[in-house]
């Protein structure tokens, strides 16, 4: 080989090997790049993901807060509807009470069944009854403690002359007035309220 | 050819190879440096493009829930209202209930 040929495929030599050297270089390069976009674009896709997910979320919160909204305030109309209602039934019960007092028939045996009740109630042998002016102006008093005392054989039955302060009914109270039942129509609407209100729900609302 | 002319090759080819891979280390450090450049534009584009989606699904919640409730709300003042006139038709017989339970 002569030394020109010699040289020549010397310096090819050199040329060859830096070009690929140099082809490696930008290789690696260009190989590093596309890894890291691709980490790159994995990690968007999670952190879009994340944001929609985010926001579906909050989404279905919105959704849900209207609703849950109107279905309070629904709930609210409904029951204070349902309060009214109520209360205007009870207050006509307090009217039709007081009307009850107009038939005197029906209110006389009625006055008689809750003087016997609360004389029986307070088992005592000497009681006074205490009732309405109106009733004691209107009623025959005496007549009625005659059918209670019939009633309640063994029971001294007395009249008081202090009229209790009710739109109908009786007290009944022990003879040293210290014990005393009352029988009125409003202490009977007051105790008997909340059955009432039951009754009234299921009645009205076919509430269990 | 003389033993300085066969030097002298050999260092122009030394001088091109070495060029070559300068060259090659300049590129490589650009294709880098776009790394970056090209890894925070396509952050920014999609996590744009992600964030007016996440609000196009938030107006469309806001619609759909308004609409929704709407739709509860007329239901439920539908039921309401039936109910009342039920109960209203049943004032009386509750009345009377009432006075028996109080007249004994």
């Amino acid at each position: 080989m002569t030394r020109l040929s010699e040289t020549g495929k010397f310096t090819e030599d050199i040329l060859t090997a830096s070009k690929e050297k140099a082809r490696q270089i930008v290789e690696e390069a260009e190989a590093e790049h596309r890894h890291l976009l691709e980490e790159a674009a994995s990690a968007l896709s999670r952190e879009e993901n994340e944001i929609l997910h985010n926001a579906q979320t909050e989404a279905e919160g919105i959704k849900r807060r209207d609703i849950s909204e109107v279905r309070h305030q629904a709930k609210l109309l409904e029951q204070s509807e349902k309060d009214k209602l109520l209360s205007s039934v009870l207050e006509e019960v307090k009217l039709r009470l007081r009307e009850s007092t107009k038939d005197q028939d029906t209110y006389f045996r009625y006055l008689i069944n809750l003087a016997t009740d609360a004389i029986s109630h307070l088992g005592m042998e000497h009681v006074a009854i205490h009732f309405t002016s109106e009733d004691l102006n209107r009623l025959n008093i005496t007549q009625l403690t005659r059918e209670v005392e019939k009633l309640a054989p063994r029971v001294k039955v007395e009249v008081s002359k202090e009229p209790v302060d009710a739109s109908g009914g009786v007290v009944v109270a022990s003879n040293d007035g210290r014990i005393r039942l009352v029988n009125t129509f409003e202490q009977r609407l007051e105790a008997l309220e909340p059955r009432l209100l039951i009754e009234a729900g299921r009645i009205l609302f076919n509430e269990k | 050819m003389s033993g300085l002319e066969t030097v002298k090759i050999i260092v122009n080819a030394e001088k091109e190879a070495s060029k070559m891979l300068n060259e090659a280390e300049a590129k490589a450090l650009e294709i880098r440096k776009q790394v970056d450049v090209a890894i925070a534009a396509e952050r920014e584009k999609r996590l744009s493009k992600a964030r007016k989606d996440a609000e196009s699904i938030l107006q469309q919640a806001e619609v759909e829930g308004k609409a929704e409730a709407g739709r509860v709300k007329t239901e439920s003042m539908e039921k309401i209202k039936n109910e009342l006139q039920k109960a209203s038709l049943a004032h009386q017989t509750a009345v009377k209930a009432l006075l028996a339970i109080i007249m004994g």
